[in-house]
């Protein structure tokens, strides 16, 4: 059978991504710019083909909460949002994260703060990978920049969640969850029997057989010893992660005298800028995290000798270049461009920045 | 005849249900959770359920419910119970689901939560225990509090023009399409339990036959935090709690 290429937005692609990938259920709420998601589950009437779940919420708070119900009973789950929502839903983040909770989790991010601009922007970097709701805990991030990302890094964000027992949050932006592209969906996979999650997910809420004791899902520990006990458990937990599941692309890296550093639709922007500044005899490469948390430090410090200067290119007032200058432990000249409010950058004022900053 | 000889199975009356545990319950001497968990624990056990049930618990005295009934249980966030419940039973309609809240927990901070579950009429029981007052922060102001009453933030007593009203939120819940029972219930009499157990197996019964969202409201004391004796408590709740909380069926769809 002939590849399946379609032309359609990234927030689309999410949706067809995740009946697909053999979810479960979808509970979201809607918001600018994503609401595209739930439209779509809805229009495509999934538990009428695979059985999986969707329901729109009353609120991003509740909808994190069955998400936070769904993955309690091993089930694979997903909400998406965007900015605001994503503030609201951290309540639920936070206790997924200590209870533990495979999930998978959309930020379409807009301006901010606040109720700000349904515009596109990156400002939700420390957010996402700084913690943003309460306790010491990290979130997967997977930063896509194309509409074949928006629908490849599903099935990857649950994989990864399933595999650590954690929440993966895919951090995408307006312009990737807006713009049309075309895309190959995955293959039609089905959903896990009540057998087979019970096989992969022992810890799972489904119903106590007589043969073993309760399961409780909870991040409750009153116990102090116990309780440092669990957070370093999930410490371990990231450094694995760590170790294992760092993802970055590069760009005409190889004989670069300058690096920009940028991460989804800023990367795209900052392909062409590499492109222009070789035609203007510049020899600049982009290095494109894809995992925004683990955040590829030791790729970005190879480059310590190598370069004279790194840009990090944000849709933001700098955030991203803070994790920068760590890895490169101020060896290497590091500065931000952005923009704000939900206005994005040319290629050429990438490299003009680059040139004010660095040269 | 000696003891030893009375001692047998077939002479045996009454017994704890198998589905709670001999752990030392945290709950105060004359609190109504405990017989709230045992009627659970019955009621879930006479249904044959014990292997296909899933509690939800919230935050504050009945957090650690958990602790106590042998079934597997998701520990919610404060007053989110309901939209995890629900979640469970959209996923798995096989199972039987309940949340078991508190005042504060359903009528202030899960208001929003507890109302649109109610208004999808989930399948699933909400076990709402009142008794007016926060009782695991240690006694403050909850959205039932009567009028007058004391706690430790209205230490003069509830003053409407300051605080509102208490909130009848099962008067509300019965309004809304999605529940087919809510009812009002206590457990300070041997009368009100076994009344109480009937309606509580009414509910689960409801959740498994798919007639929406059963609402069953215990009128409780809380000694500690009223600063009462448990007996005092009980004819306190009798002479205050009833009157604005009046026992029995508000709602009861056969």
């Amino acid at each position: 059978m002939a590849e399946e290429v379609k032309l359609m937005k990234g927030n689309e692609a999410i949706a067809r991504a995740a009946i697909r990938c053999g979810a479960d259920g979808y509970f979201g709420y809607p918001i600018t710019p994503q609401s595209e998601i739930m439209e779509t589950l809805m229009a495509e009437k999934p538990w009428e083909t695979t059985g999986m779940v969707v329901l729109q919420a009353e609120s991003e708070v509740a909808a994190i909460n069955m998400v936070y119900g769904g993955a309690g009973c091993g089930k694979k789950v997903m909400t998406s949002s965007s900015s605001p929502g994503i503030s609201l839903k951290l309540e639920g983040i936070s206790y997924m994260a200590g209870a533990e909770l495979p999930c998978l989790i959309v930020n379409v991010m807009r301006g901010g703060p606040g109720l700000g601009t349904i515009q596109p922007s990156q400002a939700d970097y420390f957010q996402t990978v700084k913690g943003g709701g309460h306790g010491d805990y990290r979130l997967i991030a997977l930063a896509p920049s194309s509409v074949q990302e928006m629908a490849d890094f599903v099935s990857l964000g649950f994989d990864l969640a399933f595999k650590y027992n954690n929440p993966a949050i895919i951090l995408a932006d307006g312009i990737v969850g807006q713009m049309m592209e075309k895309v190959t969906l995955p293959e039609q996979k089905r959903r896990r029997t009540e057998e087979e999650i019970v096989r992969e997910c022992p810890w799972a809420a489904v119903g106590k057989p007589k043969n073993r004791k309760p399961n409780v899902i909870t991040s409750l520990e009153l116990d102090p010893a116990a309780m440092e006990e669990n957070n370093l458990r999930f410490q371990r937990k990231y450094r694995e992660i760590e170790e294992n599941e760092v993802r970055y692309e590069e760009f005409r890296c190889d004989d670069a005298e300058y690096l920009v550093v940028a991460f989804g639709s800023s990367a795209r922007i900052c392909q062409k800028a590499v492109e222009v500044a070789r035609e203007q005899g510049i020899k600049l490469g982009l290095l494109r995290p894809i995992t925004l948390w683990p955040f590829p430090k030791k790729a970005i410090a190879s480059y310590i000798g190598k370069v004279k200067g790194i840009l990090s290119v944000e849709l933001n007032a700098g955030q991203m270049v803070e994790d920068i200058r760590l890895a490169v432990e101020c060896q290497v000249k590091v500065e931000h461009f952005g923009r704000l409010g939900g206005i994005v950058f040319t290629p050429d004022e990438v490299l003009q920045a680059l040139k004010e900053k660095l040269f | 005849m000696e003891i030893n000889e009375i001692i047998k199975p077939e002479n045996l009356v009454y017994d704890k249900p198998k589905l709670m545990n001999d752990n030392p319950m945290h709950y105060c001497p004359g609190c109504s959770h405990g017989v709230i968990h045992k009627l659970i624990a019955e009621v879930i056990e006479e249904m044959g359920m014990e292997e296909k049930t899933i509690g939800v618990s919230p935050v504050g005295c009945a957090v650690f419910a958990y602790n106590y009934l042998d079934i597997d249980w998701m520990e919610a966030a404060h007053g989110r119970a309901p939209a995890i419940a629900t979640a469970i039973k959209r996923l798995n309609p096989g199972k039987m689901v309940f949340t078991y809240q508190g005042d504060g927990d359903l009528a202030a901070i899960g208001t929003c939560e507890t109302i649109h579950a109610a208004n999808r009429g989930e399948n699933i029981v909400i076990v709402f225990v009142n008794n007016a007052i926060y009782g695991m922060t240690g006694g403050q102001m909850a959205p039932t509090t009567l009028e007058g009453m004391v706690t430790s933030t209205c230490p003069y007593g509830r003053d409407v023009a300051l605080n509102g009203y208490p909130l009848k939120i099962t008067d509300l819940l019965a309004k809304l399409e999605g529940t087919c029972l809510v009812t009002r219930q206590s457990v300070h009499t041997a009368a009100a339990v076994r009344k109480a157990k009937k309606m509580l197996r009414k509910a689960f019964e409801n959740s498994m036959n798919g007639k929406g969202t059963s609402v069953v409201e215990f009128v409780s004391t809380c000694a500690s935090g009223w600063k009462m004796s448990p007996e005092k408590a009980n004819q306190w709740m009798e002479a205050n709690m009833f009157p604005f909380y009046p026992l029995g069926d508000l709602k009861n769809i056969d």
